[in-house]
């Protein structure tokens, strides 16, 4: 058994086999898995904690904890300020999602077909935003707005969003597109296809993951969006970590940990509906 | 139905000021096998990206069936191109990919469903048609291209090195396949290819390209036995070329060598060059004399075994080094390097060249 590797063993266990017979080999494995297992106690403490915060029934975490209750999410969902700032945050998040996909996959796609002059500065100017804090963008915005006088509307908070999720897209959509094969789109047209035809049934498939990548970027960063947010949202109409950065001012209690674990389990959602519905998965094995 | 082609007078400046295909005419007739022939940047790619209507020409026009086409776009020329990567669509199967061009000629489900069935029936792909084109082998990618490209019926077909990445073996066994093909479909096929033994040995006319243009078109054996260019006659196969000056019906290339002219040559004067095939060339022992002007004496420098044949390399008794191809009549009658020689040959085959 030992000297015969089974075929069923998945590869690196048989070269471990190979190179360590005898009882050492469990302990390579055990540390393998010791190390995978830290990095996710690393990854998902911060969740763990916030859940631990929501169900607890004090206001303040106590060890060891008290019991467990849900009055923080009905502290939560019955408050009609965080409700109306749940529902806002979600349609400027569907709607940057929308924006900053449509504009960003465009743009990528004549950035890297177009053949324009000066493209790379283009790119570059696209991706700044990324290396910018976020609050500076936010305050030029803010005063560009004052300037123009018009106002914080919803469409000029989904602008600043869309503004600094662009570059999310443009970067996934620019990958697929590099490792595009122009030929498959003659080929295409050589079949009958006409350019406009060919994009929907070649191109744009496959460029789809790149596309769908950078969309639930948008769409996270969005809903997480905080310093744009705060210079541009309008009194009375504010997102949902504007809202929650007010109440930390004067209350601290579970209900924090009751609008986070809300909010993981929408982007949650999100991710797997899209992988549900246009289908992410069946990219992966090309 | 498949078609004739002209080009007349074509050529293709880059921007930048490449000049990738250069005045290029030439008529592709009705069921042809046409091969496009020639070193690697001559320009066959770009000539044949120019008939699909990938790139359009810089003047010149191309015509179908005698209709100008010059300036239709690529997907209504009904043309059916075999890429040299397959470019087969990785996001669909088998199937899929085969029924594109049908689809997109609006044709139902049912006869779409029935073509390709036959298509991959033809191309031996049958029960293949689930698959992904990443699980297939590379002949059986070849296939499925094939057969998305013949599936639509079209008046022409393009094939570009389609055969470039097979094995030697699968390489042979395709060309076969496709020859046979395309003699049942009477298609009208334009094959590119930089492989001289695949150009000779599957079409019916060859263009040999050279620097964008078109050096000869001709059968494989007139490309072979009658190359009007030294480029043609130095390219495909093993040949000797000599240059000279003419002396009455004669040649003299130097170093001692008159070489007598053939019967349709004599007349004229000044510079010349003739190729002649080393396997035109008989090797004999020795002899006592060798007639003027069609043989000369030897002496083997080296030997390469072909199998049927031998090549040997002998060096003329002025200097010059001729190939020399003889049949592998067996071990006892083959020459050995040091061995003195006489070379025959008959005048009539020597080619007289263009430069
Ligand atoms: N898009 C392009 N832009 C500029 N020059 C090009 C372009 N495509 C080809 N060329 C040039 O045109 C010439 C002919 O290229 P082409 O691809 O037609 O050659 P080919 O005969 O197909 O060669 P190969 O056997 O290597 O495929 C080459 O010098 C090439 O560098
Ligand atoms: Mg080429």
């Amino acid at each position: 058994m030992q000297t015969t590797a089974s075929p069923s063993l998945p590869a690196a266990q048989q070269t471990a086999s190979v190179r360590a017979p005898g009882p050492a080999r469990p302990y390579g494995r055990y540390l393998y898995l010791a190390i995978n297992i830290a990095i996710l106690v690393f990854l998902l403490a911060p969740i763990a904690i916030v859940v631990v915060f929501a169900l607890n029934p004090t206001p303040f975490i106590q060890f060891p904890p008290v019991g467990v209750s849900l009055r923080w999410f009905e502290k939560f969902f019955a408050s009609r300020d965080f409700m109306h700032a749940l529902g806002f945050s979600l349609e400027v998040a569907v709607l940057t999602t929308l924006s900053a996909t449509a504009l960003g996959a465009s743009a990528a796609l004549a950035l890297a077909r177009g053949n324009l002059p000066g493209a790379r500065l283009i790119v570059a100017t696209m991706l700044s935003p990324l290396m910018l804090p976020a609050i500076l963008t936010g305050l030029a915005l803010f005063q560009t707005y004052v300037l123009l006088d018009v106002g914080r509307p919803t469409w000029g908070l989904v602008a600043g969003h869309t503004l600094v999720t662009l570059p999310y897209v443009v970067r996934t959509t620019l990958a697929v597109l590099h490792n595009f094969d122009l030929r498959l789109e003659e080929a295409a047209q050589n079949l009958g296809a006409s350019p406009v035809r060919t994009f929907f049934e070649v191109t744009l498939p496959l460029i789809k993951p790149g596309v769908l990548a950078g969309a639930i970027f948008a769409f996270i960063v969005s809903f997480d969006q905080f310093p744009v947010s705060l210079f541009l949202v309008s009194p009375g109409n504010e997102t949902l970590p504007v809202t929650l950065f007010n109440y930390l001012k004067f209350d601290l209690d579970g209900t924090i940990g009751a609008a986070s674990v809300v909010s993981i389990v929408l982007a949650f959602v999100v991710v797997i509906g899209l992988d549900r519905t246009v289908g992410l998965r069946s990219y992966v094995k090309l | 139905m498949s078609a004739s082609i002209e080009i007349a007078g074509v050529s293709k400046v880059y921007d930048g000021g490449v000049r990738a295909v250069d005045a290029v005419a030439m008529d592709v007739r009705q069921g042809e096998f046409f091969s496009l022939l020639g070193p690697s940047g001559c320009g066959k790619t770009t000539t044949l990206r120019m008939i699909a209507g990938f790139e359009t020409p810089s003047s010149g026009a191309i015509r179908v069936d005698g209709a100008d086409i010059t300036h239709v776009p690529a997907h209504k020329r009904d043309m059916g191109m075999v890429f040299q990567n397959y470019a087969l669509f990785p996001h669909r199967t088998v199937a899929e990919n085969v029924a594109f061009g049908l689809r997109m000629r609006g044709l139902d489900k049912a006869t779409i469903a029935a073509k390709v069935k036959a298509a991959l029936a033809m191309v031996e792909l049958s029960g293949l048609e689930d698959r992904r084109p990443a699980q297939l082998s590379g002949g059986q990618q070849q296939r499925v291209a094939l057969a998305r490209a013949i599936v639509i019926a079209p008046r022409v077909l393009l094939c570009d090195e389609p055969l470039g990445a097979l094995d030697k073996k699968l390489r042979q066994q395709m060309q076969f396949e496709l020859k046979q093909l395309q003699k049942k479909l009477g298609l009208t096929l334009v094959f590119v290819t930089h492989d001289q033994e695949e150009a000779l040995a599957m079409s019916d006319r060859i263009a040999v390209m050279n620097g964008g243009r078109v050096e000869q078109v001709g059968t494989p054996t007139e490309i072979y036995n009658q190359p009007t260019t030294r480029f043609v006659a130095d390219f495909i196969g093993d040949t000797n070329i000599f240059r000279g000056e003419r002396v009455g019906p004669n040649l003299d290339v130097g170093k001692g060598l008159i070489l007598a002219l053939p019967p349709s040559e004599m007349q004229g004067t000044g510079v010349l060059s003739v190729a002649l095939r080393p396997e035109k060339i008989r090797l004999i022992p020795r002899a006592e004399s060798a007639a003027a002007g069609s043989s000369a004496h030897g002496i083997v420098e080296n030997t390469n075994f072909l199998g049927g044949a031998v090549l040997y390399r002998v060096e003329l008794a002025g200097g010059h080094r001729v190939l020399v191809q003889q049949p592998n009549a067996g071990t006892s009658r083959l020459f050995v390097p040091g061995n003195g020689v006489t070379l025959e040959w008959t005048p009539a085959d020597l080619v007289v060249l263009k430069d």
